[in-house]
């Protein structure tokens, strides 16, 4: 295999230039065009065995096309003494001589030009950014040269996994941070150095940069417990209402540190970020769904929609009304709910989300004014999702703070390593009833993975409501449970985890969209 | 038989247009793009990399071709592609196709 070209591909060049080579990859492999793809559909066949086959090469000497696997072109080569020919998938030039494919890095460079025109660009279309590989900089290759210990991450390694110490009831903080560095797509943003600072000169004070920093330490391999008092620090100057020694409620530590990492990107599209409908900075794009809110009214059937961002998903537990209203027959043989109205409680993560997509009767008490009857009447309302975030977070309220009294309510509640969001979407909503299908075992699992999710983190909270501890298991790989109490991690498996008394439960989706 | 032959040559020219109608329309292209991020995302793209950086170090740069690397490492990289990426692409195609009123 040779890198730098051959003999043979050098004389070719000196004889004819580049020109071939570029005139075949523009017609045949870049196809900016609708013609030229027509072009390349008609005419990319073998002229030996007529097949369109998947490895054709073209010959750089004359126009033939030859099919790789029943070595057409290795004959034509041969006979005709052409000895170089392009490989119409990839635009790698192989030569017969030498017997392999050859690299020159003209004809490369000739090859991304190609790739780099926007315009040109069929896949651009569909992906914003096509896959190409890493290739080091200048400066990247200075510093690979300067550190030359390299690290191999394979299905085994436990790099990513660091203790943090508590410094005084912060179990609430360490949970969040633990679920915040093990969230996949949050880790490779930052492993990948795409944070641009726009807090220039006091980069100190900037919570996206300490979350940055925390990463390195969490994969630098040290495996000695990190103290995060930076972070604390920095949550606390920005979150004072959270500020102080005690312990603290880790859903609303979570949300607020969403707040000031989303405050800190401060976007990029230009708009403002006191509008996260518009915010593309890297909290949105991951943690940001559509909460869709259906209002009708009971008069005229008239239905006002609304749809708001949402960073999390807080669920109801304890006793309540059904998940469906009571008129509805439930389907013979189906799931369903045996408890009596009003008092009924969820006992799973789908039971949960059931109630909290269900269609709610507004009382007299809570008249709305409608926007066709223009006047006050008794109305309907349903939450849907209308978009799903790359990472949903939910929230079991297993806090509960009236007047009076503060209670925890420790109810197992069961959650799936894999969850399918298809029938709590808006689109899944009937218009008059609400759900179409109200019973979710007895909905066709959708053939496509689009809303499906998995898994990755669980926070928990164990003790009462006055003295409790925070801890949380975190998924390594594609299945490996650890679990992060403070400062100690040990190994725990999956059944642990859905049997554990979770509080927040961090999936993320399957399968990404691309706009 | 001659059904048998008969068959053939219609499947071979249904692939021959449905290859010609994917062409065209630049979906092949994309469906490519998608395959190639799925198989980045799972870590298809690592693994065979490593195993290729592997047997090229067994056996020295010089003493490799990209035939013999294909060879190889094409059972492993097929047997590794995992079934919802095939499912999804699977999917695409029945639903690319459905849309061509023509085929
Ligand atoms: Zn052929
Ligand atoms: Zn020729
Ligand atoms: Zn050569
Ligand atoms: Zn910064
Ligand atoms: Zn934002
Ligand atoms: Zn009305």
């Amino acid at each position: 295999m040779s890198v730098h070209g051959c003999q043979h591909l050098s004389a070719f060049k000196a004889a004819k230039g580049t020109d071939p080579f570029r005139i075949i990859y523009s017609y045949f492999i870049a196809c900016p065009s609708a013609d030229a793809r027509r072009i390349k559909a008609k005419s990319c066949v073998c002229h030996t065995c007529r097949q369109p086959t998947l490895r054709l090469h073209a010959c750089m000497y004359c126009i033939y096309f030859g099919c790789y696997g029943a070595k057409h072109i290795h004959e034509h080569a041969k006979s005709k003494k052409h000895n170089l020919a392009i490989d119409l998938t990839y635009g790698t030039v192989i030569c017969f001589s030498c017997e392999d494919y050859v690299y020159d890095k003209d004809l490369e460079d000739i090859a991304r030009s190609f790739s780099q025109k926007p315009s040109l660009n069929l896949v651009s279309e569909y992906l914003k950014d096509p896959f190409s590989s890493w290739e080091p900089s200048e400066d990247e290759l200075q510093l690979l040269k300067k550190n030359p210990k390299r690290r191999k991450v394979d299905a085994k390694s436990t790099v990513g996994l660091r203790g943090l110490i508590n410094l005084g009831n912060t179990c609430f903080m360490n949970c969040i941070v633990q679920a915040l560095t093990h969230t996949p797509i949050l880790r490779d943003f930052f492993l990948a150095d795409r944070h641009t600072c726009q807090m220039p000169g006091e980069s100190k004070q900037c919570l996206v940069c300490e979350m940055a920093r925390l990463f390195q330490e969490f994969y630098s391999g040290i495996c000695t417990p990190h103290i995060p008092y930076k972070l604390l620090h920095l949550v606390w100057t920005n979150a004072r209402h959270l500020a102080g020694y005690e312990q603290q409620d880790a859903h609303e530590f979570l949300i607020a540190a969403l707040d000031v990492l989303h405050r800190h990107c401060k976007g990029t599209n230009g708009m403002s970020c006191s509008n996260p409908h518009l915010c593309n900075c890297i909290i949105d794009q991951i943690f940001t769904g559509g909460l869709q809110s259906d209002v009708t009214c009971k008069q005229c059937n008239n239905v006002s929609t609304t749809i708001d961002p949402i960073w999390d998903i807080s669920l109801d537990l304890g006793p309540g009304p059904p998940a469906f209203s009571s008129h509805s027959t439930p389907s013979p043989g189906g799931t369903g709910f045996t408890n009596s109205p009003g008092n009924y409680e969820p006992t799973s993560l789908l039971e949960c989300l059931k109630r909290f997509t269900r269609p709610e009767h507004l009382g007299s008490s809570a008249k709305i004014k409608c926007g066709k009857c223009h006047c006050y009447q008794e109305s309907t309302k349903q939450l849907t999702m209308k978009k799903l975030p790359v990472v949903a977070c939910f929230h079991l309220k297993r806090f509960e703070h009236s007047t009076g009294y503060h209670k925890k309510i420790s109810t197992f509640v069961s959650f799936p390593d894999e969850l399918d969001m298809t029938p709590f979407m808006s689109s899944s909503r009937n218009d008059n009833n609400g759900f179409s299908n109200q019973i979710i075992q007895d909905m066709p699992t959708s053939l496509s993975c689009d809303n499906k999710y998995s898994l990755f983190a669980v926070v928990n909270h164990c003790g009462t409501i006055e003295v409790g501890h925070y801890t949380c298991y975190i998924r390594l790989h594609k299945d490996q449970w650890f679990k992060c109490d403070d400062h100690m991690i040990t190994k725990a498996t999956i059944t642990e985890v859905l049997n554990s008394e979770g509080y927040l439960l961090f999936y993320h989706k399957q399968i990404l969209e691309y706009e | 038989m001659a059904d048998l032959q008969e068959r053939k040559i219609k499947d071979a020219q249904m692939r021959a247009t449905i290859n010609q109608k994917l062409v065209e329309t630049g979906e092949r292209e994309r469906l490519k793009e998608l395959l190639r991020t799925r198989l980045v995302e799972c870590g298809w793209r690592d693994q065979l990399k490593a195993h290729c950086k592997d047997i090229v170090q067994q056996k020295g740069l010089e003493h490799v071709t990209v035939d013999d690397l294909v060879a190889e490492i094409t059972p492993k990289g097929r047997a590794l592609v995992p079934d919802n990426v095939k499912k999804e692409l699977l999917q695409r195609i029945r639903t690319f196709l459905s849309q061509q009123s023509n085929i």
